[in-house]
């Protein structure tokens, strides 16, 4: 302190040494004690200490803290370093000073400063890659948890070294994500064609699996982990679809191409379906084309096969039918009679019901064929000896009908040609006789050697033959009679021409005589066509044409030879003797009359007990067994009667029906059932047309209404509507409008 | 004998509930048009199977027929004849007998409808002067019985009516009968319909019979007709005769079909005299048949006639039968004509 030579210390000194003095001197003055001064001398003394004490402190203290500060900063320093892991730039040597504290400090805080900055920019770089990383492991697993705790950058180790490891785990993720976008991909692509061959919407599906897959734009597709396992399990659902499809349409091409095969479908027809029978044998993954396998698609072809399925049911039926009139046919040629048609109904309705396999009944038939066949065959020599010997029959019909034609010698024209057939028939009559013999006797033969009758048509030719020649007997003696009697005719004429010079006319005799003596009504009716009466063409009764030398003696022969006709029909100029039994036995049903109209109901027919009243129908109709029904020779001979009396009786409609009436009284029971008084009806007698022409006449015993009020005939439909015929009616004269 | 199964043909679906009184066929389509006592005609697509419209009306319907595709008529016990216009669902009334009418028929070659019924008259009706009876109605004509069954071709009808009378009319001069005639069977007539070439008239009665009848008078032509038995049976020697409700002739071949109260329906060929086809039994009386236009099809109504009165029976149903060629073509003779 002494040895401060700078002023203002001098002059502190100074000012303390002038101080001191004039305190001395004011001590002086005042006279103070020794003591007294000595004390306040020594209490001045402390107080300097005190003050040099304070600020020594204080002084001390600035410098601590600056020491602190830079040993901050060297800290800090050398923390981001040690982050950055980069080897601190300033590491102060204890023994090197470069000088005072403050300059220290001066140069470590840019160091500081620089490093902080370096530090801030590393840190942004990790930030970028973290969130990156982030992102990419957030498409791939899909946490959104994730974002908010990764981007928190670890202060700590900001190191390159860091940088790098967390740059390689980027780039794996990307790789990852690549490989996982390219997975999805592919699988979508495997599904899109899944589909389309199924004929599945692709985008419906997929969007089923993931919203984001249905994304049309690239990139923004979800590819986690579930994503695919979800697209996965997909394509197996629809692979194990399409194999089943696939399976069902194969089934469904089999079955098509064997129809096809069976029924020789066109091969245009063919054509629209080749793409399924190439598929065949394909297998899963060679079906590609689209809609291939889609449900529609298998709709159309399942359709087609049932199509075909019912085409070939009705072709089969078709095919047996064929075959079946193949048989009849043959059976018609070999005038065999072929087997009853139930049995062909009998497996058309079994093939319908599906009971039985058409193809069995095909087979059956087509067994029959050969078997009649193998028959026909050996029939075939006797039956063309049967063809020549009806084709003589034929001749010898034509040639007897031709000998009675008193015009057959008039020049008229093809004459000659008449003459001809007429030369050459003769001869073939003349080997009729020896004909038949030599097929008899080859019959028999056939016969024995098979031990089976001969049939034609049904019949045994043999009686056929037989009965052939005794019908030729008997015309033989017929012809001899007659001979005879034209004998005795040409003695009369001539007795005759003796006594009176004159000659009756040849012709009206043969006339008058040949009538009777015919046998055949056919015959008789040609006569009446070859006689020019225009009532009959040769046309209008077709049965009469039929009969044939062999059948010309009777019905009974006809009914031989036509044993599969139902329908019989009536030969009206036949048998006059027949048709009156017909009557007759119309007559015997009569107690018909006295039941109610009801007996008419099916119900009595049916129970045995009250069906008395028609059990005339049967018994009659068993004792005529001929082909005429009895309603037609009613028919007939009421037509006749009809004719007759109309003719007679003119247009005066009462007369005619109460003659009648005495024939229709017994069995005319219907017109019991009205009592209705007919309405004279004048008008009629203007059209006389009517009342002649009309077979029917009009059935009301007008007699007879008054005394037989019995119950009025319903129909069914009647009875059940509960309808009442109101007798008031009866007493309306009905008017003709 | 051994049971097959029925194949009787596809059956219609929703059939009438009660008694089929008629069916018929359309002539320009497979239209089926069905009356029946449940009071209703319905209207089928027959190939389609769908009942296509429905009537109702006051009282059973006891025939039908078409107009068109689009317009029929019906026949009521409620006395009424009606128009049915199917599109619109809509009936008008052409007017009324005195009682029940039995029949009914269109003709084309007049444009009227033809009515019998048991008041014991016929009337002609105008369908398209449709505004009151007195319009409608063209005329009225007495017959000798209640009218059983009409038939119609071209200009000719034939009505039967009860106590076996057959008239037969020539539609230009409907004042007196062309014909009258008395049915040539003893019993009840059940159905008449006219050859499908106009020479003549089958007729069915309940005793099992059908006779074949010629319009022609003369010698010959009458020397063709005949009559023959059908739907019986034999047992024990004795005929269950069965009624004949319906004959349907083939619109190409000329054959027809016969259905009877036995179940069983019949085809014969008139001209060769032979039954070509018998189809397999129904389950109950054959009410009425009908062909298609084509003859392809055949409507068949299994249905019970009432001929035993009320009494428990099977369901009615409508079968449809696609007819086979073999089935209704004639069949020329198998035997050999000697001495031509």
């Amino acid at each position: 302190m002494s040895k401060v030579p700078n002023d203002p210390l001098l002059q502190v000194e100074t000012t303390c040494g002038s101080l001191l003095y004039e305190l001395q001197i004011i001590w002086d003055e005042v006279g103070e004690s020794e003591t007294e001064r000595d004390k306040m001398l020594l209490e001045l003394e402390r107080e300097c200490l005190e003050v040099y004490r304070r600020k020594v402190d204080q002084a001390n203290r600035c410098r601590a803290q600056l020491r602190q500060a830079i040993a901050d900063a060297e800290a800090d320093l050398a923390a981001i370093c040690s982050a950055m892991g980069e080897r601190p730039v300033h590491i102060r040597q204890p023994d090197q000073s470069l000088g005072s504290l403050k300059e220290e400090l001066r140069a470590i805080l840019p160091q500081l400063e620089e490093m902080q900055k370096r530090k801030c920019d590393r840190r942004n770089q990790f930030v970028e890659i973290l969130e990156q990383i982030q992102k990419i492991s957030n498409e791939i697993h899909m946490y959104s948890e994730y974002t908010l705790s990764r981007t928190i950058v670890d202060e700590t180790d900001l190191s390159l070294r860091k940088l790098e490891e967390l740059n390689r785990e980027l780039q794996a993720l990307q790789k990852e994500k690549s490989d996982r976008v390219k997975h999805v991909l592919d699988l979508l692509n495997t599904l899109n064609s899944l589909c389309l061959v199924l004929g599945i919407d692709f985008k419906e599906t997929v969007i089923e699996v993931h919203p984001s897959l249905g994304n049309d734009y690239e990139g923004t597709k979800n590819m986690s982990n579930e994503t695919i396992e979800q697209l996965t399990t997909a394509i197996q659902r629809l692979r194990e679809i399409k194999i089943k499809r696939m399976q069902r349409l194969q089934d469904l091409a089999t079955s098509m191409l064997e129809l096809w095969n069976l029924m020789d479908t066109p091969i245009e027809e063919q054509q629209m379906f080749q793409n399924v029978t190439c598929n065949i044998a394909a297998s899963e993954h060679e079906i590609m084309e689209p809609n291939m396998l889609s449900v529609e698609f298998i709709n159309q072809v399942e359709a087609e096969v049932s199509r075909l399925d019912e085409l070939k049911a009705s072709k089969m039926k078709e095919l047996v039918l064929k075959k079946r009139t193949e048989l009849e046919e043959i059976c018609r040629k070999t005038h065999l009679i072929p087997e009853s048609d139930s049995v062909v109904e009998v497996a058309i309705e079994a093939i319908e019901s599906g009971a039985v396999d058409p193809a069995c009944v095909l087979e059956q038939i087509e067994l029959q064929i050969a078997k009649v066949k193998e028959e026909a065959f050996s029939r075939k020599e006797i039956l063309e000896k049967v063809e020549k010997w009806l084709a003589a029959c034929d001749e010898e019909c034509w040639l007897e009908e031709y000998n009675r034609d008193e015009n057959r010698y008039n020049a008229g024209r093809g004459a000659h040609l008449t003459l001809k057939r007429a030369e050459k028939a003769r001869a073939l009559v003349g080997k009729l006789p020896g004909m038949v013999e030599a097929l008899a006797s080859k019959t028999t033969a056939w016969e024995n050697e098979r031990g089976i009758e001969f049939s034609y048509d049904g019949i045994r030719l043999l009686s056929m033959l037989e009965e052939y020649t005794i019908l030729r007997q008997e015309k033989e003696e017929e012809r001899k009679r007659q001979r005879d009697q034209k004998k005795l005719q040409g003695q009369l004429m001539a007795e005759q021409e003796a006594l009176f010079g004159s000659k009756p006319s040849p012709m009206k005799l043969q006339n008058g005589k040949k009538g009777p003596r015919l046998s055949t009504g056919g015959a008789s009716t040609r006569r009446l066509s070859v006689g020019g009466t225009m009532l009959q063409t040769p046309k209008a009764d077709p049965h009469s044409i039929k009969s044939t030398p062999n059948t010309r003696q009777a019905k009974k022969s006809d009914r031989l030879l036509h044993p599969i006709e139902q329908l019989k029909h009536p030969r009206d100029d036949a048998c006059p003797a027949l048709s009156a039994g017909g009557r007759d036995s119309d007559v015997a049903g009569l107690p018909l009359r006295n039941h109610s109209l009801n007996a008419v109901n099916a119900r009595e027919v049916e129970s045995p007990m009250r069906r008395k009243p028609f059990s005339p129908i049967s018994s009659t109709e068993s004792s005529k067994s001929h082909a005429i029904t009895n309603v037609m020779n009613d028919l007939n001979r009421k037509q006749n009667e009809m004719l007759q009396k109309t003719l007679k009786g003119n247009n005066s409609q009462f007369s005619t029906p109460s003659k009648i009436l005495s024939a229709g009284e017994e069995e005319n029971w219907t017109p019991k059932a009205m009592p209705i008084h007919m309405p004279p009806t004048p008008s009629t007698v203007s059209v006389p047309m009517q009342t002649v022409m009309t077979p029917a006449h009009p059935p009301i015993p007008y007699n007879r209404v008054e005394e037989t009020p019995e119950e009025i005939e319903y129909s069914f439909e009647e009875k059940r509507a509960g309808f009442v015929l109101p007798r008031t009616t009866h007493l309306k004269t009905p008017i003709q409008v | 004998m051994a049971v097959l199964p029925l194949v009787a043909g596809r059956e219609l679906s929703s059939p009438p509930s009660d008694g089929i009184s008629n069916l018929r066929f359309s002539n320009h389509s497979d239209h089926l048009l069905v009356s029946s006592w449940d009071k209703r005609v319905r209207l089928y697509d027959a190939s389609a199977n769908v009942l296509r419209g429905e009537f109702m009306h006051g009282g059973p319907v006891l025939d039908c027929c078409f107009h068109d595709d689009s317009s029929g008529f019906s026949a009521g016990a409620d006395n009424t004849v009606r128009r049915l216009i199917f599109n619109l669902g809509k009936e008008d009334i052409l007017g009324r007998h005195d009682a029940p009418v039995r029949c009914i028929e269109y003709s084309y070659a007049t444009g009227q409808v033809i009515t019998g019924s048991w008041d014991k008259t016929l009337k002609c009706w105008d369908p398209r002067g449709a505004s009151g009876q007195e319009r409608t109605l063209v005329g009225t004509y007495t017959q000798p019985e209640r009218v059983y069954s009409l038939s119609l071709y071209g200009n000719r009808l034939v009505v039967a009516t009860a106590g076996r009378h057959v008239n037969v009319y020539d539609l230009r001069n409907m004042s007196q009968p062309e014909q009258r005639r008395e049915s040539s069977l003893k019993y009840q007539t059940r159905c008449v319909r006219c050859y499908p070439n106009g020479t003549g008239y089958a007729l069915s009665s309940v005793e099992g019979r059908v006779a074949m009848e010629f319009f022609d008078l003369s010698d010959s032509g009458q020397s063709k007709k005949y009559a023959f038995k059908c739907h019986r049976k034999s047992e024990a020697g004795r005929d269950i005769v069965y009624p004949v409700n319906a004959i349907a002739f083939h619109p190409i071949y000329g054959t027809f079909a016969t259905g009877g109260c036995d179940g069983y329906v019949n085809v014969w060929d008139g001209n060769n005299k032979k039954r070509l086809y018998q189809y397999s039994k129904y389950p109950t009386s054959i009410a009425a048949l009908s062909f298609s236009r084509d003859g392809r099809l055949l409507a068949v109504a299994s249905s019970y006639t009432f001929e035993e009165g009320d009494k428990p029976h099977e369901p009615d149903a409508i079968f449809l039968r696609s007819v086979n060629e073999v089935e209704v073509k004639p069949k020329p003779k198998a035997y050999p004509t000697p001495a031509s």
